[in-house]
């Protein structure tokens, strides 16, 4: 906390140009989402067949009556564009918050436990385990399935007791578990994952979306985290708290957490600029949110059918991204290198 | 607010006209032609698509692109004409038996394989039961399920197919256990025709393709292309007119069409919207374009299971809530309006058939019979809660989603709209109790009215997991009318039943009829005879090409960069 | 050291095994039919059910995966026959064999398909990954030297936009400009021969160089300017030996391992298939196949180009950590 309320940090701030063209574009971005459906009188979910249409039945231009044109059924191009800003702040906001703050916590957990004792797991787990697999592989399920449910049991049960004997075998720290996890979900096919999240809430809403991207991006965000943990944790005001006996939660929180606070800001907002994109991205291979809920992926995902004849259907979303996208990142910048600034 | 508006629209104006260069050029002008009054011999065919094929076996082909290639490589004993007449083709006649039962096929003489064997009756037996061999990955086997000996056949009790009888070197017949006469049109397609002896008599799919028709595999390049080149020992004298073809296969929609400008492609048949439009609206090219009319129909499919559908007032109601002009527009040069179940190539389109059609005023009328009045003043009434409206991402499907709900909207029906991807509606759409209301189609399987009826009307569709009646709809009077039609040969009789099953369904509307899908294409003007054929797309058997004399080919012109085109080019950005 | 080494191997064999796993049960969970997309959506249910009985798709899922995996690896003849049922699916190397089964939609091996779509993004990922250093290091070794001037703010500003823009609309704009437009390249697609595959990748490698180059700017500029404040790089400047050798020789090496990183780390990623800009350019490699295999619910393909993906991304990481113990003193212990 004390580098980003740092009067000087403040100043480095404001007096970076690429940051104030940042805040301009966000700020555009929040106001055209507010106020933007409000200056139109259409209604973004009304086909206009007559009005919208040209004599051989395809989607108008830009005009006086329709300022971006309509789209492929003949919509309002313009008040689409306003309402699809409001869900992509939305989306992008709560997306990167649930994201940091999952990334947050486990990198905290992660960076706190490196290089200690941790839990061990019984040898006899993993020769179960490894029986269970290969009894399953030669079609013996039914054993297979046992002796790996047996290998479990085995390994939860070492976990509670801690007796020596049974118990030994290579060590397993909250460290090495969490970022094994972040391995294997980092090699993991983003597609297929986000299909299979969407398949398993039955339904693309804007709150799925959003729990959709959120758990999925976390990964970044835990490892930054734990890097800069490991850093912090052998700070002396770091180990007086645990001396004097705080419990671990409350250090991460109140010590390791604020000191931690500046990167995990400039990388959340590097990071709602990229959900927009995220969201675009899952607009256009088709599981993003349910038409006719006007969002910019879909509207570039719907303009690109047809641009080559009516490129204003891709133009304007595509400039919506990119505006956002590149306000969000130089906002990232900005704060970047004011809280961490490289001396020229 | 004016001036804030104006200064919005300026700065919008702005950024739009640096983006918007989308100016709406007119086509080419078509490219020189001959003038020969006869056919001419010789040439090669490009054709393109952006999809892809998987086999080139007709055991197991099953779509349209496959077919387009499978009718040229594999000539049957009959076939369609271009209007969808059964006719001879390697057979020189055939006949059926008064009671219908039984098929008889005179092979021609001389007629040979590509690999040089005769085609014998036997090698006909042997490719029918290499088909429906119990093995043999299905598609379209139940077409089939009428001849005797079948059940025993796919339960693997018989090795032979008991109903198909070799009674001579080139005689062959044929026995249904009951007069079907959706037989011959079913027999023509493509799935049952002889292949060559290297085939054995079970499928396999290492086996290298070969068959007796006009054209024979020269090339696969698997994913890339397909090259036919005439087969000399076709029956037809003189025919087939060009020397070879070739087939690309995913290539981008726009590409297509600039090799088509660039006389690269002969035919272009996937054209984007925008594409549709200009060579509709241009004189020069309007009498080169044409429709492909096997028909595809489509509709709103309405589980008669689930609430509110299971009311037929509101069913009734839907079908006048939806203005087909409207959806039309969706896509106008694919789509025309439909009011029955039958195509106008099967129903003979008389325009007296009374079917569903757009009524507002009836449409509120039939909810407010349903027990679920609707006002649209105030907007009260209707049915409660929204109803979910599953529907996939696609070009056409997506949109007519979207106007659907608007105008369900205006009958008190509130959709809220599912997204699914394309499996997930396969299997959703086809499972008891899961999907109130979702768009569907058919395409035509083989060209007879049973095809409309019954996989999509018929109790005996109905399969809780699995099922093409995905409207579970059940009507006792309905079957007992497709029993009928089914073995009726007269075609008369069987004409008036058919229609009288097309009217049940307006009325009792599971599916609300709302349009008929064709595609247009567009082929060069030395492309002749090319059939606009009610069964088969891009039928080009009869087509001969007549080309100008001495007409440079200009196959790889488009990849080089000729300076005077990349100047011409860098204007065309500036205008 | 042999023995963190083998501890490393096991490892990525490890990850790449969950992931496979993972994705096969995530692909049985999801509510679809393959059956049904290879019999497609007209064909009558009895059709159906026996075509689920010839994939093996009416066994439960836990018998379908100890087949998958029996299979997966195992011995058997070094000549293969492409129609022995029991081997005809299989890459072999000599007696050692690889089998992913047959695609339920192409009805041909998973290795022949894979094997035809590997050496087309591979190709792809080097050349993007060529564009994007190459440009990436000139432009951020041209912005360090001139830091502060208005080049190094274009710079900056210019890769932040590149940064911003999503890989579909750099590939779009491009597209429209270059190929639509100026009709210079092929709007997509492979081409049918050397010179047309050379043409066709330039599109998409652009695509994905100039997004990735953004980044690499980036990141070699601020590498630079800080090696350059360190000591030993001042030393050389103050012995007096050309701006030039000193940017090259001292400062860039410091810049090495972070790039090597990425670079490693991106082709990796790209082994798999950049998904996004295959589909769009319909360049017929590993991401596009993913794509089509999902959508129509290939399991076979989708375990195959997951099977490839993650052991490129895991390989890769190896590769990298290899790499700094040779190119950083430091780190090797």
């Amino acid at each position: 906390m004390t580098a980003w309320m740092d009067p000087r940090a403040r100043r480095r701030f404001w007096k970076n140009r690429g940051a104030r063209i940042g805040v301009l574009l966000v700020g555009l971005l929040v106001v055209f989402a507010l106020v933007g459906p409000l200056v139109s009188h259409h209604d973004p979910y009304a086909s206009d067949f007559r009005g919208g249409a040209t004599a051989l039945g395809e989607p108008v231009g830009p005009s006086a009556t329709y300022w971006l044109g309509t789209d492929r059924i003949f919509r309002d191009v313009y008040v689409r564009l306003a309402y699809g800003a409001r869900l992509s702040l939305v989306i992008a906001i709560s997306s990167t918050l649930i994201s940091t703050v999952i990334g947050a916590a486990v990198g905290l957990v992660a960076g706190y436990y490196e290089g200690t004792e941790g839990v061990r797991v019984p040898y006899l787990s993993i020769a179960g385990a490894l029986v269970g697999f290969v009894l399953v592989v030669a079609g013996h399920t039914r054993a297979g399935g046992t002796a790996l449910a047996l290998a479990a049991l085995a390994a939860v049960l070492a976990w509670i007791v801690k007796p020596g004997a049974i118990a030994s075998g290579p060590g397993l720290d909250a460290d090495s578990a969490l970022m094994r996890l972040v391995d294997v979900g980092l090699s993991f096919p983003f597609l297929l994952l986000v299909m299979a999240l969407a398949a398993a809430f039955d339904r693309t809403t804007v709150s799925t979306i959003l729990w959709t991207l959120g758990l999925t991006s976390w990964l970044g965000t835990a490892r930054v985290v734990r890097a800069k943990t490991m850093q912090v944790r052998s700070l002396d005001f770091i180990g007086a708290a645990r001396a004097l006996g705080q419990p671990v939660p409350r250090i991460l929180l109140r010590h390791v957490l604020p000191n931690v606070a500046g990167p995990v800001i400039v990388l959340s907002t590097a990071q709602v600029a990229s959900m927009i994109v995220a969201e675009s991205v899952l607009s256009y291979l088709g599981v993003g949110i349910a038409p006719p809920t006007p969002t910019w992926g879909h509207m570039l995902y719907e303009g690109q059918e047809v641009y080559l004849g009516a490129p204003w259907l891709l133009a304007a979303p595509a400039a919506a991204i990119l505006l956002s996208v590149l306000g969000f990142n130089l906002l990232g910048e900005g704060l970047r290198d004011a809280l961490d600034p490289k001396e020229d | 607010m004016r001036s804030i508006r104006r200064k919005t629209e300026a700065a919008f104006g702005a950024l739009l006209a640096a983006g918007a260069f989308g100016c709406r050029e007119p086509p080419p002008a078509p490219l020189p032609h001959g003038s020969s009054p006869a056919p001419v011999r010789g040439g090669e065919m490009h054709l393109a698509s952006f999809g892809d094929i998987k086999s080139l076996d007709p055991a197991v082909a099953g779509d349209t692109l496959t077919g387009e290639v499978i009718e040229l490589m594999y000539a049957g004993l009959v076939d369609f004409d271009a209007q969808g007449h059964v006719v001879p083709d390697l057979a020189e006649r055939f006949e059926r038996s008064d009671d219908g039962l039984v098929y008889r096929f005179f092979l021609r003489e001389g007629i040979r394989f590509h690999d040089g064997s005769p085609v014998t009756a036997r090698d006909v037996k042997r490719s029918i039961e290499r088909t429906l061999h119990p093995d043999t990955p299905p598609t379209f086997s139940a077409f089939y399920d009428r001849i005797v000996g079948f059940d025993d056949y796919q339960g693997r009790r018989a090795d032979h197919l008991a109903g198909v009888v070799v009674e001579g070197e080139r005689v062959v017949a044929i026995h249904l256990r009951e007069p079907d006469a959706s037989f011959l049109a079913a027999f023509a397609m493509q799935n049952l025709r002889p292949v060559c002896p290297s085939a054995g008599d079970r499928y396999d799919d290492t086996w290298q393709p070969c068959g007796a028709g006009p054209f024979k595999l020269e090339a696969w390049d698997r994913g890339r292309s397909v090259r036919l080149v005439r087969f000399d020992g076709w029956w037809q004298p003189g025919k087939p007119y060009f020397d070879a073809l070739t087939y690309t296969y995913g290539m981008n929609m726009s590409t297509e069409r600039f090799k088509f400008e660039r006389g690269d492609l002969d035919v272009d048949r996937e054209l984007l919207l925008a594409d549709i439009f200009r060579y509709q609206g241009d004189p020069r090219w309007k009498p080169l374009g044409a429709y492909d009319a096997a028909p595809s129909i489509g509709g709103e499919e309405m589980n008669v299971e689930i609430a509110p559908f299971d009311n037929v007032e509101v069913r009734r109601a839907v079908a006048c809530a939806i203005d087909r002009e409207q959806i039309r527009m969706v896509k106008p040069p694919a789509l025309t309006p439909l009011y029955r179940v039958l195509p106008p190539t099967l129903s003979g389109d008389d325009p007296s058939f009374p079917g569903q059609k757009y009524d507002y005023a009836a449409a509120l009328e039939h909810m407010r019979r349903a027990g679920y009045p609707y006002d649209p003043a105030t907007g009260k009434g209707g049915w409660p809660k929204p109803i979910v409206y599953v529907t996939y991402k696609q070009g056409l499907v997506e949109y007519t989603a979207q106007v659907i709900q608007q105008q369900l909207a205006r009958i008190g029906l509130r959709l809220e709209i599912r997204m699914v991807s394309y499996p997930t509606y396969l299997a959703m759409s086809k499972r008891r109790g899961t999907v109130a209301i979702t768009n569907s189609g058919w395409s035509q399987d083989f060209p007879d009215a049973s095809d409309f009826f019954e996989p999509i009307f018929a109790t005996a569709a109905i399969n809780d997991e699995d099922s093409n009646n995905g409207s579970f709809y059940s009507n006792p009077k309905l079957d007992d009318i497709l029993v009928r039609a089914r073995k009726e040969l007269d075609p008369a009789v069987r004409k008036r039943l058919y229609d009288d099953a097309d009217a049940i369904v307006c009325d009792d509307a599971p599916w609300a009829m709302e349009y008929l899908y064709r595609y247009y294409g567009v082929h060069q003007p030395y492309v002749r005879d090319l059939a606009q054929h009610n069964v088969w797309s891009n039928y080009v058997r009869d087509a001969w090409l007549d080309k100008p004399p001495a007409r440079t080919s200009s196959a790889r012109a488009s990849v080089r960069l000729a300076p005077r085109s990349l100047l011409g080019s860098i204007l065309a950005v500036l205008e | 050291m042999i023995e963190r080494v083998l501890k490393r191997i096991a490892w990525a064999v490890f990850v790449v095994w969950a992931t496979t796993t993972v994705t096969f049960f995530i692909n049985n969970v999801l509510p679809s039919d393959p059956a049904r997309m290879v019999a497609g959506p007209q064909a009558r249910p009895k059709d159906v059910e026996r075509i689920r009985a010839q994939l093996g798709l009416d066994r439960p899922v836990l018998v379908q995966y100890g087949r998958f995996m029996r299979r997966l690896m195992h011995v058997g003849p070094s000549h293969v026959d492409p129609r022995d049922p029991e081997h005809g699916s299989c890459a072999n190397l000599g007696p050692l064999h690889v089998d992913l089964g047959k695609s339920y939609q192409q009805r041909r091996p998973v290795v022949t398909i894979l094997a035809e779509r590997l050496p087309r993004t591979l190709l792809l990922a080097v050349a993007a990954v060529l564009i994007q250093t190459l440009l990436g290091v000139l432009t951020g070794l041209i912005a360090a030297a001139k830091r502060n001037t208005a080049l190094d703010h274009f710079t900056v500003g210019a890769s932040l936009v590149g940064i911003s823009a999503p890989t579909f609309i750099i590939g779009l704009l491009l597209q429209f400009v270059l190929a639509y437009k100026l009709r210079l390249l092929p709007l997509d697609g492979y081409g049918d021969d050397l010179a047309e595959h050379a043409m066709s990748l330039v599109l998409p490698a652009l695509t994905l160089g100039i997004y990735g180059a953004a980044y690499y700017t980036r990141v070699v500029r601020d590498e630079l300017i800080t090696a350059v404040k360190q000591d030993h790089v001042r030393t050389a400047r103050a012995k007096g030996l050309g701006v030039v050798r000193v940017w090259l020789r001292h400062a860039l090496r410091n810049a090495l391992v972070p790039l090597v990183t990425l670079v490693g780390l991106d082709l990796g990623a790209l082994v798999g298939g950049a998904i996004v800009t295959e589909t769009l350019f319909r360049w017929p490699g590993l991401g596009a196949l993913s794509v089509t295999a999902l959508l129509d619910r290939d399991g076979p393909v989708i375990l195959g180009t997951v099977i490839v993906s993650s052991a490129g991304i895991v390989l890769a990481n190896l590769l990298v950590d290899a790499s700094y113990a040779l190119l950083d003193p430091r780190v090797r212990r």
